[in-house]
């Protein structure tokens, strides 16, 4: 310990001083210093060689921590986004609660009469849940893909989109697991980044969104929008996307 | 005219949000970057002397980085970041290791580097007999006083290397002062 150091000022003069007057000591201590500016100088030898130069891995760190703030700040936009509607609708919040009784009316009579109910609409996901989650590619990368279509999500986590959405489907053709940013466009294949979609009981169904990913892409890939802004727009709320990209404020019937 | 209704308030208040976030995200990333300039080589000195590969250990240097985001973006302790990189690191290490790898692969990794070809062949020959009887007695020492002994060469203090290794401060000490000594016979040699 004195030799590294480590020893408190009053055990280090103490040392120093039994240093001064023992050869035997400072023979040693000067053996350990040896041995440790061997050690050093085999340490670097070794693995100095080996080392990549950082500027590499430092670029790559910075796209990735873009990525990562790029993430998180689709999901607090989700947030926010819910939040502001909650403020502006907050007076149709209360009609929404008195229809929202008689529904829960509806649901138990159907229950106590034994009659099977109606899926559950899924028009936006949870912001929570499903944030949305893309990975680390460009736009040549994305628009060279040759295969746009969806890829089929694994069983497994079919089921565990369905237990997070607390979603037990009688009919499992109502819902289609769906990705929010699609792989087209550099969605990731994570479960924050998949969600229960109704196929019916909405007219914002999932044929709809497909249309709405694919006018994204050929955008990207035309250069008349940067994939980051398609990627957000897209998780934010896919709704308002389709309205803003093509300007309407329903679906359009040649689309679907 | 602006447009004062309660809805534009929270569009507005949100963008002046927005704004303070992507500011705190450059001033951390800024950090971390500059703690990446820092401290990359000496992660990556203690990782390959962990026995990973050079892709495996640039690989645990991205995560651990990540990591550190997170953990200030989240608003936790920036006490020690150094100590925390290298506890991090360590720890990924081992998860890596435990997954993929075994004790083999530690010689031949070492064995590999230590064949590499230098401009000197005659100064090669004897820097490789040094480093071939350090390394021999490197390999031999319990893995827990090798990683001591290589964060201690990457400037870590024994309270941090005690922290890293989840050790008391006087097993850090003895373990390498137990290696200095097999260093120092082997260096006599």
């Amino acid at each position: 310990m004195a030799a590294d150091g480590e020893l408190s000022a009053r055990d280090d003069r103490r040392v120093h001083a039994h240093l001064n007057a023992c050869w035997r000591c400072r023979t040693r201590k000067q053996e350990i210093e040896a041995a440790i500016g061997e050690f050093i100088r085999t340490h670097r030898r070794t693995f100095d060689r080996q080392i990549p130069p950082a500027a590499g891995p430092r670029a790559l760190l910075k796209a990735r921590l873009a990525q990562l703030a790029e993430k998180q700040s689709i999901s607090w936009s989700h947030w926010l986004s819910h939040w502001s509607r909650a403020i502006s609708f907050r007076l149709s919040s209360a009609i929404a609660a008195a229809c929202g009784l008689g529904a829960m009316a509806y649901f138990i009579f159907h229950i106590w009469a034994g009659q099977p109910t109606e899926p559950m609409a899924v028009t936006v996901p949870d912001p929570i849940l499903t944030p949305g989650a893309a990975v680390l590619a460009s736009e040549k990368e994305v628009c060279s893909q040759s295969n746009t279509k969806n890829k089929v999500v694994p069983v497994a986590l079919q089921r565990r989109v369905f237990d997070e959405y607390g979603i037990r489907p009688a009919n499992p053709g109502a819902y289609e697991i769906d990705y929010l940013i699609t792989p087209a466009l550099g969605g990731a294949d994570d479960i924050h980044n998949i969600w229960p979609q109704s196929n019916g009981g909405t007219v914002w169904s999932a044929q709809v969104k497909d249309a709405l990913e694919d006018h994204l892409r050929d955008l990207v890939c035309d250069g008349q929008l940067d994939l980051a802004t398609a990627q957000r727009d897209i998780a934010s709320n896919w709704v308002e996307a389709y309205k803003k990209y093509f300007h309407t404020d329903r679906p359009l019937t040649n689309y679907r | 005219m602006p447009d004062s209704s309660p809805e534009s308030n929270v569009t507005r208040a949100l963008s002046a949000s927005d704004a303070g976030r992507v500011s705190a995200h450059s001033a951390v990333e800024q950090e971390l970057i500059e703690l990446f300039d820092q401290l990359r080589d000496r992660l990556f000195r203690y990782l390959l002397g962990f026995s990973l590969t050079v892709a495996d250990s640039e690989d645990i240097i991205q995560e651990t980085f990540l990591a550190l985001f997170l953990h200030l973006q989240s608003g936790k302790s920036r006490q020690n970041l150094r100590g925390w990189l290298f506890r991090v690191a360590h720890n990924l290490a081992l998860k890596h290791q435990r997954s993929r790898r075994g004790a083999e692969s530690i010689s031949e990794s070492i064995h590999q580097t230590l064949n590499q070809p230098a401009p000197n062949p005659e100064e090669l020959f004897e820097m490789n007999e040094t480093q071939k009887r350090l390394m021999t007695v490197m390999l031999a020492l319990p893995e827990q006083s090798r990683c001591c002994l290589y964060l201690r060469a990457e400037g870590l203090r024994y309270r941090e290397i005690a922290e890293i290794l989840d050790m008391s401060l006087g097993s850090v000490a003895n373990c390498l002062e137990r290696s200095l000594a097999r260093i120092a016979r082997a260096a006599e040699r």
